[in-house]
């Protein structure tokens, strides 16, 4: 059957988009010039909604992802970036962007796999790699229907952060306030809901409940940040950052906190390295998240531990 | 029945088509210490976990302090409150990041919508003099991963005592302690029992310390086969038709 159906343009490999129109090269550029230009670049609209869209993102992302890590969900937020695909191809065929499809499509799979999941009681990592792959498999088939998709397939798997637009960051905003507002007044629910799920209840938390509105509040972080980070990215701001925090803290409190920090320094320290070194932003945003990882794994935890 | 801690009238708990617990009637008196003793697989945990609305029934009445249990598992937090629970595998995963202050102040807190920082002061205060009574105050700011058993145990103590509770419900509560750690965990407990008037229910495998410290024994496998006083239900007879005969020749023996 190779070669039955024409690979769709979308879907040819190219080179990630890069950050920047490369300026011409000259001869005598010193660090001094390059910190002007990344200077210049961060006072340009688009540069500081991008800056705050990560900002944003990495801070959602931080906060969310110090519970997901811990309760071994780290999977979920992979599994659902690949089947935003899925999402997104649905959108293209019905004439929709895929900004508005995205989240309505990820709270939609968050309670699937809920369902799916206590209705088969199957290994949790099993049944998300059933629906991830099949989500991708029937994603690209409908890609194929869609024609020419004029953002491109490299756009939707790394992300275009640069694209990112004032509704955008409204939608983030409103998200971090809800997420921080849930995790800060039911913080000690979460925290015994993470230590213990049947100490959880037998103390009157409803954790089933509990459960559904984590794993959608959840998913609707990857869901609004994957045009910025892109579907294969986008667990990267889910996890890394809460490594890290895990590496460098002693309580829970200080460690929930450190790791939203951490999320949005590794997308400030991403976006400068990105505009210094003229590189696409969601992959420079993950190395520098990961460099902060291996920072975290070598600092000396003594001095680190009063976290 | 008002008298009661916890009266448990034909409880009936299935784990998929298969019942686990069929028509247990038991009742807990204020300040008792009740062991729970029968063989791997007889529905001990089972037991623990559907009063306490962890498991669903399929039958039968559960009242706390004279408050019904719902079908959904739905129990007054006041009633709540008043009892402590430590399953057999808490803290497994010591890579939470969490330290004993922060443990210890869980069992004090009232879990509803609260802001983080809200009775920080009282919270502070009664985790101190928890840590101080089962002297581990120098443990407060250490994380659990760096916890020996026994320390960890003396933590879980405070995390009981924390508020004023009316019962304990321990599930194998020395489990992975060393024999010298066990008999420092029991004497501490029961010192704890006296001060406080706590009622304990606890499920155990050492029937030494059953006999020794415990008022009421319930002999479950499945059924109640028999409760009452420890010699009583730990009598021989008893405890063939609970453990079947080659245990209680093997316990003879040794």
């Amino acid at each position: 059957m190779h070669g039955a159906r024409p690979e769709p343009q979308t879907a040819s490999p190219r080179k990630p988009q890069t950050a920047f129109p490369r300026k011409p090269q000259t001869a005598n550029r010193s660090p001094m010039s390059d910190l002007t230009r990344v200077i210049e670049l961060f006072q340009l609209p688009f540069m500081q909604r991008a800056l705050l869209g990560g900002v944003l993102t990495g801070l959602m992302g931080g906060l969310m992802g110090s519970f997901t890590i811990l309760r071994q969900l780290s999977f979920f937020s992979d599994a659902l970036g690949h089947s935003a695909l899925l999402g997104i191809s649905l959108g293209l065929l019905l004439g929709l962007s895929p900004s508005s499809v995205l989240l309505p499509f990820a709270v939609l799979f968050a309670l699937g796999v809920t369902y799916l999941l206590e209705r088969t009681r199957l290994w949790t990592d099993a049944l998300l790699n059933i629906v991830y792959s099949s989500s991708l498999a029937i994603g690209v088939i409908l890609l194929t229907f869609v024609g020419q998709y004029k953002g491109g397939i490299n756009n939707i798997l790394f992300g275009d952060i640069l694209a990112v637009r004032q509704g955008d960051l409204v939608v983030s905003t409103v998200l971090l306030v809800v997420c921080v507002v849930f995790v800060g007044l039911t913080l000690r629910s979460q925290i015994l809901l993470t230590l213990h799920e049947p100490l959880a209840i037998a103390s009157g938390i409803a954790a089933s409940a509990h459960r559904t509105v984590f794993i959608m509040l959840l998913a609707l972080v990857v869901g609004a940040s994957i045009k910025a980070i892109g579907v294969l990215l986008i667990s990267a701001f889910v996890v890394i950052p809460a490594c890290a925090a895990r590496m460098l803290s002693r309580t829970f409190a200080g460690y929930v906190m450190l790791s939203a920090v951490l999320g949005a320094m590794g997308a400030v320290l991403g976006m400068v390295l990105s505009a210094l070194l003229n590189l696409p932003s969601g992959p420079a945003i993950v190395t520098m998240q990961l460099a902060i990882f291996l920072v975290a794994i070598v600092l000396p935890r003594a001095k680190l531990s009063t976290v | 029945m008002s008298t009661a801690v916890l009266a448990v009238e034909g409880l009936t708990v299935y784990r998929d088509t298969y019942a686990t617990v069929q028509d247990v009637s038991f009742a807990l008196e204020a300040g008792t210490d009740t062991a729970i003793v029968g063989p791997n697989g007889a529905g001990k945990s089972t037991l623990i976990q559907a009063i306490l609305g962890i498991l669903p029934r399929r039958s039968g009445d559960v009242f706390w302090l004279g408050h019904p249990l719902s079908r959904r598992g739905v129990l007054s937090p006041k009633v709540r409150q008043q009892i402590a629970y430590l399953p057999q595998n808490f803290l497994f995963d010591r890579r939470i990041p969490i330290t004993v202050n922060e443990l210890v102040a869980l069992g004090w807190d009232d879990l509803g919508l609260k802001l983080p920082w809200a009775n920080q002061k009282q919270r502070r205060l009664a985790v101190r003099r928890a840590l101080e009574r089962v002297d581990a105050l120098h443990l407060g700011s250490q994380p659990i991963s760096r916890l020996s058993g026994g320390e960890t145990k003396r933590a879980l103590l405070a995390y009981c005592l924390v508020r004023p509770r009316r019962l304990l419900i321990l599930d194998e509560a020395s489990a992975g302690l060393d024999v010298r750690s066990e008999s420092d965990f029991y004497q501490l407990l029961y010192q704890l029992k006296q001060e406080q008037g706590w009622a304990i229910l606890q499920i155990s495998h050492d029937l030494d310390m059953v006999r020794k410290h415990c008022d009421r024994v319930l002999c479950l496998n499945r059924f109640l086969r028999c409760q009452g006083t420890p010699d009583y239900a730990l009598a021989p007879d008893n405890l063939v038709a609970v453990y079947g005969s080659e245990f209680v020749r093997y316990r003879h023996h040794h």
